[in-house]
C-alpha cells in the first residue's frame, strides 16, 4: 500500500515538474521572459487598445497622453547597443512612458521574429537586416505585419540609397540609421608602404607586383581570416560595381532571372585572381585555418600589411597595439576595380501592425529622427564616424583617414551597390558561397562550380519566395 | 500498471510525437516564408538531396566514415587502458580520474581549446615541434585537407577514451581471476588471455560502447561543428551540419528530410546491433 501511495506522489510530482516546465518554456524564446511577461501584464492593465489621446499644444507641437504606457522594441544584439541608451531615456522622461528592449542573441534572431510575426504577438517595434529585397523575403507580408509611415515627417532625413531598403510596393514601412563609413576596403600600413617605397595598388597587376615585394620582406601582403567564413568573400562581393561595368544591366538581369553568376567572365576572372593571391601565399600561409582574433595585433606587429576592413579598424588598430604607424584606405583593386562599395544594407526598424500603442510607436520614430537624437545616437556610437542621414544639423565626426579616401574616389563610381544587396537572394547564401570559394582554392572544385552554386542557391531561395521571374 | 501511463503519455507528447511529425514535415515544403501553410511535395526533398550538386551524398558518407573510424580509435585504445588500470598499477585511481575528465567537458570549451592548440601559426602543438626543432611535424591541422579528419578522429578520441574505457573496467572488474591464473598456468601469454579469457567475457561491455559509439557517430555534430564548422571548404560536412545549414536559412523541410535519413540508418544499424546481441546473449 505503501509503495502504491509513494509512486502515485512521485507520479503527481513528475506530472507537476513537467507542466511547470512546459508552461515556463512556453512564453520563453531567450533570456526576456520577464520582459515579455512584464509587457504582458502592462497591455493586459492599460484597457488595451485604446489609442492615447493627442492634442495640439499652444505652441503647434503634439503633446500625447502616453503616461504609464509601455513601449516594446525587439532586436537583435549589436543593432542597438549602447547608442540608443541616452535617446531611449530621454524619450522615457519625456512621455512618461517606459520601453522594453528586448535584445535577442544574434543567432536566435530571425527565428525568433519569424515565430513572433507568424504567430501575431509581436513587440511594437521590431528590426531586420534590411536590404533592398529584405522587407518581402524577411517580413514577407509587410501589408499586414508593418505600420505604413509614408506620410512620415521623417521620411526625407534618409538618403535615396537607404530608402530602398525601407520602402516596398510604394510605400514607406522601414527607418534605417546607419552609417556610412568605407566598409572593407583595403586598409594598409601607409607608413610600412612609404619605407618600402610603394604605392597604393590600383588594379590587379600593380596589386600582385605589391604583393611579392612585401612578401619578399618576409611580411603578410593581405591578411585574410578564412577560418572566420564570412570575411573572406567580402573580395568577391564588395566590388559589385565592376561586374555591372564589365557587363551593364547585369544587376537587373540577375534580378530578372536572366542573367546568372555562372559563365560572367569578370567574375571568373576575379575568382581566378583571389585564387592566384592564395597559392602565391599572399593571404598568409594558413590563411582558410586563420581567425580575425588576432588581426589588429598583425597589423601593429607588421605582420601584415593590408587587410579588407572598415574605416574605424585604423582607431581600434593604433589604440590596441600602440603603434605609432599610419594608416590608410584604397579600394579592393581586384577585377581592377575602381567602384566604392555603396551599401544601402543595415538594421531597420519596423513599427509591428498589430500593436495596441499605434500612436506611441510612431511618436517614437518622431523621437529617434529628431537632431538631438540622431546626434546623441552618433555621439554614443565609438565604432561609427557618421549617420548616413540628410541633416545638416548633425555634426559628424569624420576620420581624416575617411574623408582623404572618400575625396579619392570618383563619385560617378558610388552608385552600384555591392553585389550581395544589390542582387537579389545572393546574401541568404553567403556563408555557402564562401565554402565555395576555399573549396576552389583547395583544387576541390573549378571557379565556374563555385558560381553555378551560387546560381543554384538564388533559385532555391526564389522558388521559396514565389518569385515569378524564377517560374 | 496505471502509474505506467503518465511516462508513456509525456513519452508519447514530447517525443514520440514530433518524431512523426518531423517525418511528416519531410514531405512538405515548410520553409521560413511558409507562415504556418506548408503543402504536401511528395518525395520532391528525398530526389533533391539525391541530386542536388550540393553533394549531400558526401555529407551521408562521411557520417559513415566517422562512425567507423571514430569506434576503432576509441575502442582499442581504451580496452588496453582499461587492462592496464585494471592491472595492479600504482596510483590507478589518478589516471583514471584524469583519463575520464575530458568526457565531462562541453564541447564548446573544447572547440576553443583545441581551435587554439591546434592553430598552425601561433598554436601550442606546432610551437612545441618547433621548440623540440621538430619542425617537419608541424601541420594545418584544421585547413589541411588531408589532415583535418585525423585532427577531428584525435580530439573525438581524446574526449571520448576515458568514458568507453570506464565502461571496459565495469566489465573487467567482473571477470574472476581464477581464469586467468588458470590460463597463465596452462602457459597462455598476454595475446592468448586477452583472446580467449578477456575479450569473450568482455562481450557486454564491447556490445554497450559499439551501441553508444555507433549512436554518437551517427549523429556527430558538435566535434565538427565548434573544431571546422563543415570546413576548409565543404571537407568535414557531415548530415546534421547539412541539416543545421538548411534549417538556419530556412528550408525547414529539405532539414527535416536529411534527418529523417539519418534516423532510418541509425533505426537500421540499431535494429542490427540489437539482433546481434540477441543472438550472443542465446549462444553464451
Amino acid at each position: 500500500m505503501k509503495k502504491k501511495l509513494i509512486s502515485a506522489l512521485l507520479c503527481a510530482a513528475m506530472l507537476a515538474l513537467a507542466m511547470t516546465g512546459c508552461s515556463g518554456g512556453g512564453s520563453s524564446d531567450s533570456g526576456s521572459v520577464q520582459e515579455e511577461s512584464a509587457e504582458a501584464e502592462s497591455s493586459g492593465s492599460e484597457g488595451s487598445g485604446e489609442a492615447a489621446a493627442v492634442e495640439e499644444s499652444p505652441e503647434g507641437a503634439v503633446d500625447a497622453d502616453f503616461a504609464g504606457e509601455e513601449l516594446s522594441i525587439l532586436v537583435s544584439a549589436g543593432w542597438m547597443d549602447n547608442r540608443y541608451d541616452e535617446t531611449i531615456a530621454r524619450f522615457e522622461e519625456t512621455y512618461d512612458v517606459t520601453v522594453d528592449l528586448q535584445t535577442i542573441p544574434a543567432d536566435q534572431y530571425s527565428d525568433i521574429l519569424q515565430s513572433k510575426l507568424s504567430t501575431e504577438s509581436c513587440a511594437d517595434i521590431f528590426w531586420i537586416q534590411s536590404n533592398p529585397f529584405a522587407i518581402s523575403s524577411v517580413i514577407v507580408d509587410p501589408e499586414k505585419y508593418c505600420i505604413d509611415f509614408s506620410d512620415a515627417g521623417w521620411k526625407d532625413i534618409m538618403p535615396e540609397a537607404r530608402l530602398s531598403s525601407c520602402e516596398y510596393d510604394g510605400k514607406l514601412y522601414g527607418l534605417q540609421i546607419w552609417h556610412n563609413s568605407p566598409e572593407y576596403v583595403m586598409t594598409y600600413n601607409k607608413t610600412l608602404f612609404e619605407e618600402l617605397n610603394l604605392e597604393i595598388p590600383s588594379n590587379y597587376a600593380e596589386l600582385l607586383d605589391v604583393c611579392e615585394k612585401i612578401a619578399a620582406e618576409g611580411i603578410t601582403p593581405w591578411f585574410l581570416p578564412g577560418a572566420d567564413g564570412w570575411q573572406h568573400q567580402l573580395a568577391f562581393f564588395q566590388i559589385g560595381g565592376v561586374y555591372e561595368e564589365a557587363v551593364p544591366g547585369l544587376y537587373d538581369a540577375l534580378n530578372e532571372n536572366s542573367a546568372t553568376f555562372a559563365d560572367n567572365e569578370k567574375m571568373l576572372e576575379v575568382l581566378g585572381q583571389f585564387k592566384e593571391l592564395s597559392d602565391k601565399g599572399y593571404f598568409g600561409e594558413d590563411w582558410i585555418g586563420t581567425d580575425s582574433a588576432n588581426m589588429a595585433n598583425e597589423f601593429g606587429d607588421r605582420n601584415c600589411a593590408m587587410a579588407m576592413a572598415n574605416s574605424s579598424y585604423i582607431k581600434q588598430i593604433q589604440e590596441e597595439t600602440g603603434t605609432t604607424d599610419e594608416y590608410g584606405l584604397f579600394l579592393i583593386p581586384l577585377g581592377d576595380n575602381t567602384c566604392f562599395p555603396t551599401n544601402p544594407a543595415g538594421p531597420t526598424m519596423f513599427g509591428y501592425k498589430g500593436t495596441e500603442h499605434e500612436e506611441l510607436v510612431k511618436t517614437f520614430f518622431d523621437f529617434v529622427t529628431t537632431t538631438e537624437s540622431l546626434q546623441e545616437i552618433l555621439d554614443n556610437s565609438p565604432a561609427y564616424t557618421n549617420l548616413d542621414v540628410n541633416d545638416d544639423g548633425l555634426e559628424q565626426h569624420w576620420l581624416p583617414e575617411e574623408e582623404e579616401f572618400m575625396n579619392a574616389v570618383d563619385k560617378s563610381k558610388m552608385n552600384t551597390p555591392v553585389l550581395q544587396t544589390g542582387t537579389k537572394y545572393t546574401n541568404d547564401y553567403w556563408g555557402d558561397f564562401g565554402a565555395d570559394m576555399i573549396s576552389y582554392c583547395q583544387n576541390q572544385c573549378e571557379a565556374n562550380d563555385v558560381l553555378k552554386n551560387m546560381d543554384s542557391n538564388r533559385a532555391e531561395a526564389a522558388k521559396i519566395a514565389g518569385d515569378s521571374a524564377w517560374e | 500498471m496505471w502509474f505506467l501511463f503518465v511516462p508513456l503519455a509525456l513519452y508519447s507528447i514530447f517525443f514520440l510525437l514530433p518524431s512523426i511529425l518531423g517525418i511528416g514535415y519531410s514531405f512538405t515544403d515548410w520553409n521560413s516564408r511558409s507562415m504556418g501553410e506548408v503543402s504536401f511535395v511528395g518525395l520532391r526533398n528525398y530526389i533533391e538531396i539525391f541530386t542536388s550538386d550540393k553533394d549531400y551524398l558526401s555529407g551521408i558518407g562521411h557520417t559513415l566514415m566517422f562512425t567507423i573510424v571514430s569506434n576503432i580509435v576509441k575502442l582499442i585504445p581504451a580496452l588496453f587502458l582499461a587492462i592496464m588500470l585494471n592491472e595492479g598499477l600504482q596510483g590507478k585511481g589518478i589516471y583514471r580520474t584524469l583519463l575520464y575528465l575530458p568526457s565531462i567537458l562541453p564541447y564548446v570549451i573544447i572547440g576553443i581549446l583545441f581551435t587554439s592548440i591546434l592553430n598552425y601559426n601561433n598554436g601550442l602543438l606546432n610551437s612545441v615541434f618547433e621548440f623540440l626543432h621538430l619542425g617537419f611535424l608541424k601541420q594545418k591541422w584544421l585547413s589541411d585537407l588531408n589532415v583535418v579528419w585525423k585532427s577531428i578522429f584525435g580530439v573525438d578520441a581524446w574526449r571520448g577514451i576515458g568514458y568507453v574505457m570506464t565502461i571496459f573496467i565495469a566489465g573487467l572488474s567482473t571477470i574472476p581471476r581464477s581464469y586467468y591464473e588458470a590460463a597463465q598456468i596452462d602457459g597462455a601469454n598476454f595475446w592468448q588471455r586477452l583472446r580467449y579469457v578477456t575479450l569473450p567475457m568482455l562481450s557486454g561491455s564491447v556490445m554497450i560502447n559499439l551501441v553508444f559509439g555507433i549512436t554518437y557517430g551517427l549523429k556527430v555534430f558538435d566535434i565538427i561543428y565548434v573544431l571546422t564548422n563543415g570546413g576548409p571548404g565543404h571537407a568535414t560536412e557531415v548530415i546534421t551540419t547539412y541539416s543545421y545549414q538548411l534549417y538556419s536559412s530556412g528550408h525547414y523541410g529539405m532539414s527535416t528530410a536529411l534527418n529523417t535519413i539519418l534516423l532510418f540508418i541509425t533505426a537500421v544499424v540499431g535494429v542490427w546491433i540489437v539482433k546481434s546481441m540477441s543472438k550472443q546473449e542465446v549462444q553464451q
